[in-house]
């Protein structure tokens, strides 16, 4: 009977001390924002097949740390190399670009979130997000006016790309405008025009009608040229909204 | 010196009289341990098994009687010496290891029909062989059991019965009545004197002198890896009062 | 051909029984499941996390088991001493070792089936759209256990199965790295370094050719030509290795 007692309140000293042990962790301050992140040489020898495992796990390292340190210190300092990391483990792994590059910004580096979205843009040329983001970043965080054209230059390529949603031509215009290229931001109308929907077309000759020059001959001059950018039935509806009565 | 089993064919083994087994200076030598010490198991054994005869291989433990059976059975090769076998080969032949072990997931039935599927005994044939075999040792009604649910005397009766699975023409039997009741002891004793009424050929190992007197034509007594004594049990049993004697003083010679 | 055919069942009665099969099985679904716990935190990539942490959980646990059963499937008899009840009949010792093989292979494959068949449905909700492209991953995960069956089974005819065990783990992680051994041969410093290299990239499988997991997850393109090229591989490189195995047992004493 006291063996057996005894027995018992080693068993609960056991699991007290179990308990005790780990309840301090949850009381002790966040990890430190800094920690070891190995270089993605060391996994990219690894083999192929499990890259992408590591890769996932990572993922969820980073997604831990950020919200960890979102919620205490707002510090973030191996955020980078984890991004870093995951994407060179996993170079299709798209919203590890898109989510990392936002966050970056809450670690005040959007030059890093910068470089991370074009080297996610040369693994995934054909993905419209990226210099979809990489416009906003431009215009968001670059110099005033070079940072407009890079945006409008950026927002270009996001217009070329296929599945990008309606506004995105819309938007390179705009901006094609307010970097001071006129003939750019013509040109782009132009294609929402051809491709638009009727809200698009109204939009287009208004905004077209605003950067032509004031002068009808110089107007017709420059409208001229949009001949090799659009189709003819296209071209010649645009020259009837924008010159009514012309035909 | 050749160390071939030579199994003849079966015309050949009608016509002749020669033995059904033939042993002659058979000598098996292993590597024991890390340093692979050599260990003389069998040294020079010579003996033969005339077809018909129930034969008994005695001797004390370690006196190679298994291992002469493992080498008849090509379960290990012989290191020098001569062995023939007058059966065509493995289907015409049945085994009963020493303290057998089967597979605990199987029923006695399945076993059965296992043993007669390697055997090449399938369909109808093997069903109706089955049946008979465990009517034979007294297991029908323990032919659902699991394997791993049997009594040792239960084991070594269904050893027996998958060892006659294929109606062999020679019968190796190694220690058939350990682990046997008296009424299993009978059973088996009648089994072999039913197997040497239909002219089967019966070696086998025993520890029970009584029961090799009763069933036996012929003995050999081994010791150390030598036969000592080969011959028909009248003989032994004329030069002594009973086959544990005469056993006792071969051995102790 | 039935002689193989009676040990195959009987050996797939065997291990199939196994307890410890329903314990990895079990454990390989709890991983699984944890995968979703995972997944949960994953932001928005659930499906992702699902398809890779799940692949890997079926790779490891059909390891476990193909490693392990497959060491001791011939040494269990030899213990056992069941194997002498085999060769007494007319049964060669390549038909024993094929049957033993094809046995295993049959319960691996109801393993790897059923943790499958798990994942399949788990990421099909997680997901909510089904993915083909797992139950193929699957296929060749499969092939690649199978490989290391019969490696391991090799080892297991000249060595204890704790050995044998660990050398078929080796393998299978050597065989996911075969390209960093084929690096080696080029950039191996000394002639001994590289000529070691070389046999080993040889007598090692590529096992890794035959993965598809990058592309399930989608990031990679499987190219099926060259999937089917190496599986051909593979299955010759089985064939030998239980020719390898056959030879090694037939010297076998019992």
């Amino acid at each position: 009977m006291a063996r057996r007692v005894l027995v018992a309140l080693v068993a609960a000293a056991c699991l007290a001390a179990i308990v005790g042990f780990q309840s301090t962790r949850v009381v002790k301050a966040a990890s430190s924002p800094r920690v070891f992140v190995p270089s993605p040489r060391f996994y990219l020898d690894f083999s192929p097949s499990f890259r992408t495992s590591i890769a996932d796990a990572y993922w969820l390292y980073t997604v831990q740390y950020y919200g960890e340190h979102l919620n205490t210190d707002q510090r973030f300092d191996s955020l980078g190399p984890m991004l870093d990391l995951v994407t060179s483990l996993s170079p299709h792994f798209r919203r590890a670009y898109y989510f990392g590059a936002f966050a970056l910004i809450d670690a005040r580096r959007p030059d890093v979130s910068y470089e991370l979205l074009k080297r996610g843009y040369t693994a995934n040329p054909g993905d419209w997000h990226f210099p979809y983001y990489l416009g906003f970043f431009a215009y968001t965080f670059g110099p005033q006016g070079a940072g407009a054209r890079a945006a409008a230059a950026w927002y270009s390529k996001a217009a070329e790309t296929p599945g990008r949603p309606d506004f995105v031509p819309r938007l390179a215009a705009v901006l094609f405008a307010k970097g001071g290229e006129k003939s750019k931001a013509i040109a782009m109308w132009a294609s929402v025009y051809t491709d638009g929907d009727k809200y698009s077309r109204a939009r287009a000759v208004k905004e077209i009608g605003k950067l032509l020059p004031a002068e009808k001959q110089a107007r017709m001059k420059a409208v001229a040229k949009l001949r090799d950018l659009m189709p003819p039935v296209q071209f010649d509806q645009l020259v009837a909204d924008l010159f009514p009565g012309y035909y | 010196m050749s160390t071939t089993i030579e199994r003849l064919p079966e015309s050949v083994r009608r016509k002749s009289s020669a033995p059904i087994i033939e042993i002659r200076d058979l000598c098996k030598t292993v590597s024991v341990g890390f340093w692979a010490r050599k260990v003389e198991i069998l040294r020079g054994i010579t003996f033969s098994v005339n077809e018909g005869d129930v034969f008994g291989l005695l001797g004390p433990n370690g006196a190679g009687k298994t291992t002469t059976l493992k080498v008849l059975l090509g379960l290990m090769k012989a290191t020098s010496g001569d062995v023939r076998l007058g059966v065509s080969g493995l289907a015409d032949l049945g085994y009963l290891p020493e303290n057998p072990y089967f597979y605990d997931y199987l029923s006695g039935a399945e076993f059965l029909r296992l043993a007669a599927q390697l055997c090449g005994v399938e369909g109808v044939e093997s069903e109706a062989r089955v049946e008979a075999l465990l009517n034979d040792v007294g297991l029908s009604d323990a032919a659902d059991i699991h394997l791993g649910k049997y009594s040792k005397g239960m084991l070594q009766r269904i050893g027996i019965a998958q060892a006659l699975v294929n109606d062999p023409q020679l019968v190796l039997l190694d220690e058939p009545m350990t682990g046997l009741d008296p009424v299993g002891r009978v059973e088996v004793k009648a089994i072999i004197q039913h197997l040497r009424e239909r002219g089967k050929t019966v070696l086998f190992n025993s520890h029970i002198l009584a029961d090799v007197a009763e069933l036996c034509t012929r003995i050999a007594i081994m010791k150390a890896g030598v036969v000592i004594w080969e011959g028909h049990v009248e003989e032994a049993l004329a030069g002594a009062s009973d086959l544990e004697q005469f056993f006792m003083q071969r051995v102790t010679a | 051909m039935r002689r193989v055919f009676a040990i195959a069942l009987n050996t797939f009665k065997e291990t199939i029984r196994d307890r410890i099969l329903g314990v990895i099985v079990l454990f390989a679904l709890a991983m699984i499941a944890g995968s979703l716990w995972l997944a949960s935190i994953s932001l928005d990539e659930a499906g992702r996390m699902m398809k890779d942490f799940g692949l890997v959980a079926v790779t490891l646990f059909g390891l476990v088991v193909a490693v392990f059963v497959g060491a001791s499937l011939v040494h269990k008899e030899v213990e056992k001493r069941t194997v002498f009840v085999i060769f007494s009949k007319p049964v060669g010792r390549a038909e024993f070792l094929w049957g033993k093989f094809l046995g295993l292979c049959a319960t691996l494959f109801v393993v790897v089936a059923a943790m499958g068949a798990f994942l399949f449905a788990t990421t099909w909700y997680v997901a909510h759209a089904p993915s083909a492209s797992i139950l193929l991953a699957i296929l060749l995960i499969y092939l690649q256990l199978v490989v290391v069956v019969a490696v391991t089974m090799l080892f297991a005819t000249f060595t204890s199965p704790i050995l044998a065990s660990v050398l078929g783990v080796c393998v299978f992680v050597a065989g996911q790295l075969s390209h960093n051994v084929f690096s080696l041969t080029k950039l191996g410093h000394g002639p001994l370094v590289k000529v070691a290299s070389w046999v080993v990239f040889y007598a090692v499988p590529d096992l890794s050719a035959v993965d598809v997991k990058a592309s399930v997850v989608g990031e990679d393109v499987a190219r099926w030509s060259s999937v089917a090229f190496w599986s051909a591989y593979l299955a010759a490189y089985v064939v030998l290795a239980l020719l390898v195995a056959s030879w090694a047992f037939r010297r076998k004493e019992f």
